[in-house]
């Protein structure tokens, strides 16, 4: 499947229908989480760790799999390969392209919020 | 459609994954627990008891393959499914997985349908496994009580049975141990006018069925051979009785040995055992083969009881065994067999006794305990026997039950003088009198000589030196049956009275027969006088044995007539005969 | 297939064949064979060709089969016995409830 969408509108339907009233909570937890792990991959970069930069590359992948973000979560999955080969320089310029990502994705579940 | 709540364990370190997981499966119904980390996850499991476990793969602190090896191991034998969660895109972690004790796996994005139909099917495999294992144990439980029914059977039986004189010094057997009844019996009495009884069965089947059929033939073995009843006379009964509480189909093989050492005679009966032996002193050998159909089979009038004869004297020894030894089997599922048994007599070197060899034979030819136990195999040495062995009475007579001031007159006619001994009867009430219990082999021996006398001798005329070569004693039996035939107009008259007398009792016996009598005043055992001629038609050992058994003895009318008084008291254990020589 | 049955040409003869081990385990099947087999049938047949082993088991349900056909008046044949199968039965003395052949 070419040009993954950004948020999967069916998957999120789907997921307030489960969450219901704690729906919220959880468009709220994975916002702060994956700030958090966007900074880890930074930090791990910096460091020059990659176990620990393909691990949360990993986690990262995993709850925007869940959340309906396909195209993070596949910007991860490349994150991830990057600090398993180690890769670094592939690895620097996939921080970039998630943070930006991830700068969108939240955006639009913000708005989701709202509503 | 049924809906079971289970109680099921999610951990995963990511709060988001977390979330979403517990909320779907709470919206499937069911408990959640949650952990957060694989850590956390195995104390949770070990506090909780969930049914299910999700495990998240990668975990700090303990990693979700670890975490997974732990809870497995904690939960036993019981089963408690572990799904790992995962993204689809780790296949080798998957595999991974699998081995570190996973039962399958979740990816991501979390499915609802899926999480509800793989949970179901869980949960259906567990219970399926919890039943196996509650059937188990409830068969293993049956299993215990099953052995324990049977161990219990075995010590009734044993008291039933007892070891009458299995436990003599010329009997050896080897009997299996298995504390469960296994379907073989061997049973010895001696007979109370001396010599003995044996019989080995082998009763169809194992354990319970086998040992049913077995208790009445151990009470039918010992309580007819200890009042005086022939071989013959106790296989009938026991084909008899067998015939009538055992199912077709179920049957006793066995042997009966009759024993007469005065004699120097083996009766052997054998109906579906293997070949019985007599290894003669000097190493030939005898086989005495089954010739009847096993106990239980035939009805009353098709049953026969013609048993084969042997001549023996002391150093000859007798082998009886059951198939169980001739089924041995050796690591090449050959069978010891009779070609086994045939070999080891026949390479017997003296002193070697035949009971030894054989079983050392066979422990050799398979070295496997269970093969060479699951057997019984008996010896009996033949040696000089005393004339009159006490059959010891283990019940401690009363000496003021039972009667003691009686007469009574028993007389049988023609045809039953044939078909009927009437000395067990006879004893029978005799040994009603408490002072005369543990005289039983005595009065016994009384009995028997007069009966034998007044009909061999007397009726049927048959001199006793016939009996004293191995063809004179088969010309001798086979002429008694022929004039057992021919005894119109004849009887033999018993009276029999007994009387208390100061310090004991006093039993007076008639015997009067119908034949032609004999010079009693010529007769120089019956007139008194010492030295046996042997060639007189009360054989010497017979006159000489009523003469030393009782207190006085008459003969009155043409010798047809014999009078016997018996004294007993209560301390001495024997009676008072006026020749009395010391027999213990 | 342990146990085989068949009718003989006169119609009135079941010929039962038992092949392998004539033990225990074939109870039921032996039983089953004689059972249903109507009331035409008088004489039976126990064809032993390749049966390679009997024990005390066996003999009982010859008896059973036995007492089903009529007992003492029961006519019933035991054939083509291998010599470990014709000892036990001779042991037995077996020859004394059944024609051997």
């Amino acid at each position: 499947m070419t040009g993954r969408q950004h948020l999967d509108e069916e998957a999120l339907a789907e997921l307030q229908d489960v969450m219901e009233d704690e729906f919220d909570v959880l468009i709220h937890t994975y916002i702060v989480d994956s700030r958090d792990r966007i900074a880890s991959l930074k930090a791990a970069l910096a460091a020059v760790e990659a176990d620990t930069f393909a691990r949360t590359a990993h986690s990262l992948k995993g709850s925007s799999i869940n959340i309906g973000a396909p195209r993070l979560g596949e910007l991860c999955l490349e994150a991830e390969e990057a600090g398993k080969a180690p890769d670094l320089g592939e690895a620097s310029r996939l921080v970039g392209a998630i943070e930006h990502e991830f700068a969108t994705v939240s955006g639009l579940l913000e708005r989701l919020l709202v509503r | 459609m049924s809906h079971h709540s289970l109680r099921i364990l999610i951990a995963d370190d990511s709060d988001t994954d977390r979330l979403i997981l517990q909320a779907l499966v709470k919206r499937l119904g069911h408990e959640v627990i949650e952990a957060t980390d694989g850590l956390d996850a195995v104390q949770k499991f070990r506090e909780d008891n969930p049914d299910i476990v999700l495990l998240d793969a990668l975990m700090p602190r303990m990693d979700g393959m670890e975490a997974a090896r732990h809870i497995k191991a904690l939960a036993g034998e019981r089963l408690v499914p572990v799904i790992f969660l995962t993204s689809l895109s780790d296949a080798e972690d998957l595999a991974r997985c699998l081995e570190a004790g996973g039962d399958d796996f979740l990816t991501k994005p979390y499915s609802r349908v899926i999480i509800e139909a793989k949970i179901k099917a869980f949960d259906r495999m567990r219970r399926m496994h919890d039943t196996l294992s509650r059937q188990h144990e409830q068969i293993s439980e049956r299993n215990r009580q099953l052995l324990e029914e049977q161990t219990v059977a075995r010590r009734v039986f044993d008291n039933v049975a007892h070891t009458g004189c299995l436990d003599s010094p010329n009997i050896r057997y080897h009997a299996s141990p298995l504390s469960v009844f296994n379907g073989d019996v061997l049973f010895a009495s001696p007979r109370p006018a001396g010599g003995m009884l044996i019989f080995l069965g082998d009763f169809t089947g194992h354990g319970l069925p086998a040992a049913i059929g077995a208790m009445p033939v151990a009470e039918i073995f010992y309580g007819m051979v200890r009042k005086g009843f022939s071989s013959a006379d106790v296989l009938r009964e026991i084909n008899q009785k067998l015939k009538l509480i055992l199912p077709t189909g179920m049957f006793c093989c066995g042997a009966m040995v009759e024993v007469d050492f005065k004699a120097g005679q083996l009766r052997v009966w054998n109906g579906g055992l293997p070949e019985a032996w007599v290894i003669r002193s000097d190493g030939d050998l005898v086989l005495l083969p089954s010739r009847h159909l096993p106990l239980g089979i035939l009805p009353p009038e098709q049953f026969e009881s013609v048993a084969e004869t042997v001549q023996v004297s002391p150093g000859d020894r007798l082998l009886v065994m059951t198939d169980g030894v001739l089924e041995v089997a050796n690591e090449q599922g050959a069978l010891f067999g009779l070609a086994g048994v045939r070999r080891c007599l026949e390479q017997l070197q003296p002193p070697r006794h035949p009971f030894d060899a054989v079983m050392a034979a066979v422990r050799q030819f398979s070295d496997k305990a269970a093969e060479t136990d699951d057997l019984t195999l008996v010896s009996l040495d033949i040696t000089d026997q005393p004339a009159v062995p006490e059959v010891s009475e283990q019940v401690l007579p009363s000496a003021l039950a039972g009667p003691t001031e009686w007469r009574c007159e028993y007389e049988i006619r023609e045809r039953t003088l044939g078909d009927f001994s009437p000395l067990p009867l006879l004893l029978h009430i005799c040994l009603e009198v408490p002072g005369l219990r543990t005289r039983g082999g005595e009065i016994y021996t009384l009995l028997s000589e007069l009966y034998n006398n007044a009909l061999e001798h007397g009726i049927l005329q048959l001199p006793s030196e016939w009996k004293r070569s191995a063809e004179g004693f088969g010309r001798y039996y086979s002429e008694r049956q022929a004039r057992l035939a021919r005894v119109d107009g004849h009887f033999i008259r018993f009276r029999l009275h007994h009387t208390r007398k100061p310090g004991g009792g006093r039993l007076r016996v008639v015997c009067e027969d119908s034949g032609a009598g004999f010079d009693f005043q010529n007769h120089p055992l019956a007139s008194g006088e010492a030295g046996a001629d042997s060639s007189s038609r009360y054989a010497g050992r017979g006159l000489l044995l009523l003469k030393r058994l009782s207190k006085n003895i008459t003969f009155r009318g043409k010798g047809n007539h014999v009078e016997i008084v018996y004294d007993w008291n209560f301390s001495a254990h024997q009676g008072d005969g006026d020749d009395r020589q010391t027999t213990p | 297939m342990p146990i085989q049955t068949s009718l003989a040409e006169d119609d009135k003869t079941l010929v039962i064949r038992i092949e392998g081990r004539f033990d225990f385990s074939t109870h039921q099947a032996f039983r089953d064979s004689y059972e249903h087999a109507g009331p035409r049938v008088t004489n039976y047949i126990v064809d032993l060709s390749d049966t390679t082993y009997l024990d005390s088991s066996a003999l009982g349900m010859l008896l059973l089969l036995r007492d089903h056909a009529g007992g003492d008046s029961a006519r019933i044949s035991i054939e083509n016995c291998n010599s470990d199968v014709r000892r036990i039965l001779s042991i037995s003395n077996f020859e004394q409830l059944f024609a051997i052949k």
